[in-house]
């Protein structure tokens, strides 16, 4: 079994005469949870619709657990779990209908698809829902219905196009759970999202996509360096005489610093955790140093600067 | 899961939509009433002039009566939702992201649309002859029902397909289904035309042909009158004033109506399996 379940090679893409995306090329192992990220209009949602067959390649093509998924949809999709973005279910249909119809789809037994529904709408929290017609379902619970739905099969991949959008903390923070859970158990995730803070808490790789290009595609840890350019220290000193601040900036390491009020952001010239040699300078000075913090990057400054990058380009 | 049972979960699930959209119910219950109304209201009338051989035979007119009209419109509604409606919900997109190919998802909604269909028909067929013993007696010739049935079903394809291929090709179900009344109303009109035209080439003395050739291959000519000739083939001694059975040419318009259908097919799933599946519609 190859340990990359999600194999997307060259996929090219174009409306008419505008270039979705462009040889766009990404792999996605076994127990990895991939952030799919990038702007409106970035060719996220294309390329997820591709990866389903949803849409057809100009060129490349996608492998999910080896089989590609254009030429053998009925093998690549038995192991595939798909809940989309702000997903119109058959609100006609009541929740334990639509589990049991998906649940033929993947040739499950009565017996085992039974027993399936009930657990999924315990895990999803509807258990109290299931008879009831979705049409009369909350946004967020169409949400939570939609991760069901994608877990009937017990899938080795899960791709969701913005999971947690419509649902209140309490359920973000259970699906947040839930998503570590089937990463532990070896299940594939793919998120699109565009909830950075909650990529870089749920995922262990996140890939960048701007314009139909693929701008980076690595571990959560990888895309911080590679997109870090110099670290920052913030200081909050009761005082900030022209003095201190000169004498910090005297200092061979400082590139810059920013005042705010009585906080100093001090930008670095290295990557390096200067909080020693600074606080050291404002004792000398005899300020008053209230708090000091090395301020790590965030995936979100990785991403604006990967964007950043991109357009550049 | 083999292609059959693929197939099989679709035409279940259409089935399904439609009974909880509650689709067919309302289709069976006008289906009902249109085939009880007119032998009301000929029992209130009470009209002398049906003989008892006529009696005997009211059941061909409940069964034959709403053929070339209602059973058309009916094809048209189920065939102008079936494909466009997923599409234009977002359905599409989660049904064919499961183990299944295009063509087994097309040809599951076609079966289960035209079972659904046939259903409908049955619920007619079965209505007309009972509503006939209910309210003239005793019915002969029954043995023939059987077949008509089966001609009214055949004769249904057309519209139908038509009608599916528009949902497939559109993606509007409105659309399709204005498309497909458009293409009856215009058969319709011009098929009256081309009568019309005929009728006088025939008072001038010289009859022109071409005009009855054309008219045969419009989609109604077929499609309305298949049922109609196989009945007159079968029972030609009948006589009934409210049943005016009209003969023609079987074999040529069963071949109409299976050359529109191959024909909407084919574009249809060249449609489906050449083209990207359309998002949800805003």
């Amino acid at each position: 079994m190859p340990l990359e379940v999600i194999n997307v090679s060259n996929l090219t893409k174009f409306y008419g005469d505008f270039k979705a995306l462009d040889n766009v090329s990404f792999q996605v192992e076994k127990g990895w949870v991939y952030g799919y990220l990038g702007p409106n209009g970035a060719g996220k949602t294309t390329t997820i619709r591709t990866m389903l067959g949803l849409l057809k390649p100009d060129h490349g093509e996608v492998q999910i657990d080896g089989v590609n998924s254009t030429k053998n949809p009925t093998e690549a999709f038995q192991a595939l779990g798909y809940a989309p973005e702000l997903p119109t279910l058959q609100t006609f249909f009541t929740a334990k209908q639509l589990l049991d119809l998906m649940g033929k789809m993947f040739g499950m037994p009565s017996q085992v698809r039974k027993q399936r529904i009930e657990q999924l709408l315990n895990l999803v929290g509807l258990e109290e829902w299931g008879d009831k017609r979705i049409g009369k379902y909350s946004k967020g619970m169409v949400q939570r219905l939609s991760v069901a739905l994608a877990l009937i099969n017990d899938p080795v991949v899960l791709i969701m196009d913005e999971p947690t959008i419509g649902m209140d903390p309490e359920a973000t923070a259970h699906f947040r759970n839930l998503f570590a859970d089937l990463s532990k158990k070896g299940k594939t995730i793919f998120i699109s999202s565009h909830l950075l803070d909650e990529v870089q808490r749920v995922c262990t790789h996140v890939g960048m996509i701007n314009k139909g290009r693929m701008v980076f595609s690595g571990s959560i840890a990888e895309v911080l360096e590679a997109f870090t350019q110099r670290w920052i220290i913030e200081a909050e000193v009761q005082e900030p005489a022209s003095d201190v601040i000169s004498a910090l900036k005297r200092l061979d390491f400082v590139e810059d610093i920013v005042v705010e009020g009585n906080k100093l952001t001090i930008q670095l010239k290295e990557k390096k955790d200067f909080r020693g040699q600074i606080s050291t300078e404002i004792f000398k000075q005899k300020a008053v140093l209230l708090s000091l913090n090395l301020r790590k990057i965030t995936l979100e400054d990785a991403y604006l600067s990967a964007l950043k990058g991109s357009r550049a380009d | 899961m083999n292609t059959l049972q693929r197939v099989g979960v679709i035409v279940g699930y259409e089935w399904k939509r439609a009974l909880a959209k509650k689709k067919i119910l309302a289709l069976v219950t006008l289906a009902i009433v249109i085939q009880v109304l007119p032998f009301a209201i000929f029992t209130q009338v009470s009209p002398g002039f049906l003989t008892e051989e006529a009696k005997a035979t009211m059941w061909i007119f409940g069964v034959l009566g709403g053929q070339s009209l209602f059973i058309q419109l009916v094809a048209i509604i189920i065939a102008g939702g079936s494909m466009a409606e997923e599409y234009e919900h977002g359905t599409a997109d989660i049904l064919l992201s499961k183990p299944i190919k295009r063509l087994e998802y097309l040809s599951g909604k076609f079966l289960g649309g035209f079972l659904l269909l046939i259903a409908i028909e049955a619920v007619m067929v079965v209505t007309g002859v009972l509503m006939g013993f209910a309210f003239f007696g005793p019915q002969n010739q029954l043995q023939f029902a059987p077949v008509i049935f089966v001609a009214i079903a055949y004769s249904s394809l057309l519209f139908f397909s038509l009608t599916f291929m528009f949902s497939e090709a559109m993606r509007r179900g409105t659309l399709a289904m204005l498309a497909a009344i458009g293409v009856f109303i215009t058969s319709q009109i011009v098929y009256s035309v081309l009568l019309v035209l005929y009728t006088l080439s025939q008072a001038a003395g010289h009859p022109v042909q071409f005009y009855l050739d054309v008219s045969k291959v419009l989609p109604t000519w077929s499609a309305g009158n298949l049922p109609m000739f196989i009945a007159s083939e079968l029972m030609p001694t009948l006589r009934n004033p409210l049943i005016a059975l009209v003969t023609g040419d079987i074999a040529l318009s069963a071949a109409v109506i299976a050359t529109y259908m191959v024909v909407s097919i084919a574009i249809a799933v060249i449609r489906q399996l050449k083209s990207d599946i359309t998002k949800k519609a805003d």
